[in-house]
C-alpha cells in the first residue's frame, strides 16, 4: 500500500507541475468559452451597421420596406428573443438604409462600384413589377451574408402583404395582425412534469459535461500510456520492480494519472463556477432565451463520478496493457487505435442519443462495457432512464473492469520486461496464461 | 561464515528456451563475488530471479539465510545493466523517491543522498534534472541509488561501464569501502581486469549452468604457471602450431598464450626468435580473460557437461 501510494504521488506531482497541464488547464475552458461566446457573438452582430441601398421606382414600396428593416423585429416572422428581463435584444444586423427611386444601368452600375469599394455593404433591386412577380435581387460583397438576404426577403414579403391587404380592405392594424410573428415556446416533457425549454438549452451543458468525460478518459488514458513507455524505454521499470511489484506500479500509476484528470475537472469546474457565472451571464444576454433553462439534473452531477472513475480504470487499463507491449511512442500509436474506436464511437453517438435517449441503440450501448460509462452518463443526464438500468450499467462495466485488470495486469507484467519486437496476439495470449 | 545469498538448483525457462539450467552457487558474507558468462549465457535471468523480479520455475533462493520475500528486497541494492532514471526529475528528486520505496523516510533519504553526491563529486548538480547530465554521471547517480538504502547485498552490473579513469577509482574506492563494512557484492560484468583485481570468488556461466566456480585465486592456481606472456615485433606463425600453443590471445605486438599439453617453454621462445624480435617473455598464471575464453570455448563444444 505504501508502494502504491508513493508511485501515485510521483506520478501525480510530476505531471501537475509540467507545463502541459498547466496549458491545458488554462487553455480548455478558454476554449470551450469560445465554442460558445463566439459563434454567439457572430450571430447577434454581425458587423455593426449594414449600410445598404433599396432601388425601387415605388417609394410607398421602398419606404415600407426600409421601416420593415429598421424594425424588422417588429413585424418579422419570428419573436424578437428577450433576455431574462424581458427586453427583446437585437439578434440581427441593423440596417442604415437609403433609398433610390430611378433605377437604371448606369446607377445600377454605380452602385455596384460602390459595394465593391465597400462604401455600402448591399443593395436590393426591386422591379417595376414586384407586385406581381415578388421578385427581388440583393447584391453584396459577401455571399455568405444570408442573413442580411434573408431580412431582405422577408422584409420585402411584409411589405408586399401590408400593401395588398391595405388593398383589400384592411385597416393598417388589422394587417399588423394578421402579419404578427409567431410566438412559440417548446416544452419539454420527462417522467418529472414538463420543463419549459428549447433544444440547445438542455443539452448544452450535459454536453460540455460529456465532453469533459471523453477529453479526460482519452487523454489521461494516453497519459498512462505514454507514462508506462516511459519507465520502460528509460528502463527504470527494472530498478522499480526490485522494490515493488508490477501490480502495485500499474496501480500507483492508473490511480495517480487519475488523481490529476480529477484534479484538473476539478479546477476546470471551479473556475467554471466563478467565472462561469459571469461569463454565462453574458452568454446568457446575447442568447437570450436559448440558455434561460441550461441546466444539468442533479441525478447527473452525482453520477458524474461515478460514470468518470468507470470510464477512466476502463481505458487506463487497456491503455497501460498497450503501453507494456510497445518500446516506443510510435509503436503505440499504432496499437492504440483498437483502444481509441469505441471511445470515439461514443462521441459519434452522443448526439444522436442525447435527441433520443430511449433507443434500443442507446440501451445496448450503454450496457456494454466499453462505451457504457460515457453513453450511460448521457442517457442519465437528458433523461433519467430507469434506475435498474443504470445498476445494471454500473454493475456489469464494474465486473469487466475487474476481469480487464486480471488480464491487462498479467500483460502489464510480463510486457514491461520484454524489448524489441512487438508482440504477436498468440505471444499476448501466452503472457496471459503466465502465472 | 554466514551466507548472503543461495542458489540452490535454481532452473528458469521461456518456453522451450533454459534460460537458467540448474544453477547453484553460494554467496559468503562480505565477499566480492563475479557472475560471468558470455553474452546470453544467463546472467540478467539469474539476477532478475535474485531480485524477485521473476520467479525460479524450480529450485530456491535464499538471502540473508531466508527464502527470498519482497521484505527481504528492502536489503538488497540493485544496478541493472541498462541504466533506469527518470529523465524529466532532479537528481535529488530521483535518489529520493527510490529510496522510500525501499522503506526508508523523506528525510533520512534525503541526507544519504547529500552525503554520496558529495562524495561521488556530484554535489553541484543535486537539483539538476537527469536529462541534462552525462552518460557518466547519470551512471554514478544510478549506483547511489543501488546503496542509499544501505543494503546488506549489493547486485551491479556492469558498474564501471562509461565511467572515466577518475571515477572509476572513485567508484571502486566506494565498492572496497562497503566490502570493509561486511557488504556483499555481486558484480555481473565482462571486464576481466575489474573481477581479477576486485573479486574473491566467481561463477562463470555459460548455456544457463555454471561451468567454472570457486574461489580465484585457487582457480587460477590450478592453471598453473603454464600461460606465457610474450611482447614482441614481427610475426609469430608458431601460434598455429598446435603442438607448442593450445591457445592464444594475439593484440598484435602482445600475445597471451598457452602451452599445449607437454611444450617445451624454451623451444617456444627458441622458435618465436626465429621470426621476431622478442621483447619480453614471462611466464605467468593464465589471466582471467584467457580462463573465460578457454572454458566458454570448451563449454560451447561440449554443452551437455555440467
Amino acid at each position: 500500500m505504501r508502494n502504491i501510494l508513493l508511485i501515485l504521488q510521483r506520478e501525480y506531482i510530476v505531471r501537475v507541475r509540467t507545463k502541459a497541464f498547466i496549458i491545458f488547464t488554462v487553455l480548455m475552458p478558454l476554449f470551450v468559452g469560445g465554442m460558445i461566446i463566439v459563434p454567439a457573438r457572430l450571430a447577434m452582430k454581425s458587423s455593426g451597421v449594414k449600410r445598404v441601398v433599396i432601388v425601387s421606382p415605388d417609394v410607398a414600396l421602398a419606404n415600407s420596406v426600409k421601416t420593415e428593416l429598421t424594425n424588422s423585429h417588429l413585424a418579422g416572422d419570428e419573436p424578437a428573443p428577450r433576455n431574462k428581463r424581458g427586453k427583446p435584444v437585437t439578434l440581427k444586423a441593423e440596417f442604415d438604409v437609403s433609398v433610390e427611386t430611378t433605377p437604371s444601368e448606369a446607377l445600377r452600375q454605380q452602385l455596384i462600384d460602390r459595394v465593391r469599394a465597400g462604401g455600402i455593404d448591399g443593395f436590393a433591386w426591386l422591379e417595376p413589377d414586384v407586385t406581381t412577380t415578388r421578385k427581388c435581387t440583393y447584391y453584396s460583397r459577401n455571399g455568405g451574408d444570408f442573413i442580411e438576404g434573408a431580412l431582405f426577403s422577408r422584409a420585402l414579403r411584409v411589405a408586399l402583404s401590408q400593401r395588398e391587404l391595405t388593398a383589400r380592405g384592411f385597416a393598417p392594424d388589422e394587417a399588423k395582425i394578421l402579419l404578427a410573428p409567431v410566438d412559440m415556446d417548446a416544452v419539454h416533457i420527462d417522467k418529472q412534469g414538463t420543463n419549459k425549454s428549447n433544444g440547445l438549452g438542455a443539452i448544452l451543458l450535459p454536453f460540455l459535461l460529456l465532453f469533459a468525460i471523453y477529453m479526460t478518459v482519452f487523454i489521461y488514458g494516453i497519459y498512462v500510456m505514454r507514462s508506462v513507455i516511459e519507465e520502460k524505454s528509460s528502463r527504470v521499470v527494472e530498478v522499480l520492480l526490485g522494490s515493488v511489484t508490477p501490480m502495485q506500479l500499474m496501480a500507483g500509476k492508473i490511480i495517480g494519472v487519475g488523481a490529476v484528470g480529477l484534479t484538473q475537472i476539478a479546477i476546470w469546474l471551479g473556475t467554471g463556477s466563478i467565472l462561469g457565472t459571469g461569463g454565462f451571464a453574458i452568454a446568457r444576454e446575447m442568447l437570450g432565451d436559448t440558455l434561460q433553462d441550461a441546466h444539468i439534473p442533479t441525478g447527473a452531477l452525482i453520477l458524474f463520478p461515478v460514470f468518470f472513475i468507470l470510464g477512466y480504470a476502463t481505458y487506463a487499463c487497456l491503455y497501460a496493457a498497450i503501453g507494456s507491449m510497445c518500446t516506443t511512442d510510435e509503436e503505440a500509436q499504432q496499437l492504440q487505435f483498437p483502444v481509441t474506436l469505441p471511445l470515439i464511437l461514443c462521441m459519434v453517438f452522443a448526439t444522436t442519443i442525447m435527441r433520443d435517449p430511449n433507443t434500443p441503440l442507446a440501451f445496448w450501448l450503454s450496457m456494454f462495457p466499453l462505451t457504457s460509462p460515457i453513453i450511460m452518463f448521457v442517457r442519465v443526464s437528458v433523461n433519467m432512464p430507469p434506475i435498474w438500468q443504470i445498476a445494471l450499467s454500473v454493475v456489469l462495466s464494474l465486473i469487466s473492469l475487474y476481469g480487464l485488470v486480471w488480464i491487462t495486469s498479467r500483460i502489464y507484467r510480463v510486457g514491461i520486461l520484454m524489448y524489441g519486437k512487438r508482440p504477436t496476439l498468440p505471444e499476448i495470449l501466452k503472457w496471459i496464461r503466465y502465472a | 561464515m554466514a551466507l548472503t545469498l543461495e542458489l540452490d538448483c535454481v532452473t528458469k525457462a521461456f518456453d522451450d528456451f533454459v534460460a537458467v539450467d540448474h544453477l547453484s552457487f553460494n554467496l559468503p558474507e562480505g565477499e566480492i563475488f563475479g557472475l560471468l558468462g558470455p553474452n546470453g549465457a544467463g546472467k540478467t535471468s539469474t539476477i532478475r530471479m535474485m531480485i524477485g523480479i521473476t520467479m525460479p520455475d524450480s529450485g530456491v533462493i535464499r538471502a540473508f539465510g531466508q527464502p527470498l520475500t519482497r521484505q527481504l528486497l528492502n536489503r538488497v541494492g540493485y544496478l541493472p545493466e541498462e541504466r533506469g532514471l527518470y529523465k524529466k526529475m532532479t537528481i535529488m528528486e530521483n535518489l529520493v523517491f527510490l529510496a522510500r520505496l525501499k522503506g526508508i523516510s523523506t528525510a533520512e533519504a534525503t541526507g544519504r543522498a547529500k552525503v554520496w553526491l558529495e562524495r561521488l563529486d556530484l554535489a553541484r548538480w543535486a537539483n539538476s534534472r537527469v536529462e541534462e547530465l552525462s552518460k557518466g554521471m547519470q551512471q554514478k547517480v544510478q549506483f547511489i541509488a543501488a546503496v542509499i538504502h544501505d543494503p546488506g547485498f549489493m547486485i551491479l552490473d556492469e558498474p564501471f561501464s562509461g565511467l572515466d579513469p577518475a571515477s572509476s577509482v572513485v567508484l571502486k574506492d566506494a565498492l572496497l569501502d562497503l566490502k570493509k563494512q561486511g557488504k556483499t557484492i555481486l558484480f555481473s560484468t565482462h571486464r576481466m581486469d575489474t573481477v581479477e583485481r576486485l573479486c574473491d570468488s566467481i561463477c562463470l556461466v555459460n548455456h544457463g549452468r555454471s561451468v567454472l566456480l570457486g574461489n580465484l585465486r585457487e582457480i587460477k592456481a590450478s592453471y598453473g604457471r603454464s600461460s606465457v606472456q610474450l611482447e614482441y615485433d614481427g610475426d609469430l606463425p608458431l601460434l598455429a602450431d598446435r603442438s607448442l600453443v593450445s591457445s592464444s590471445n594475439d593484440f598484435g605486438n602482445f600475445v597471451e598464450l598457452r602451452l599445449a599439453p607437454g611444450a617445451d617453454s624454451q623451444r617456444l621462445l627458441q622458435e618465436a626468435m626465429r621470426t621476431a624480435h622478442i621483447r619480453r617473455f614471462e611466464m605467468v598464471e593464465p589471466s582471467l580473460e584467457e580462463i573465460f575464453i578457454d572454458t566458454v570455448e570448451s563449454t560451447k563444444k561440449v554443452p551437455s557437461h555440467a
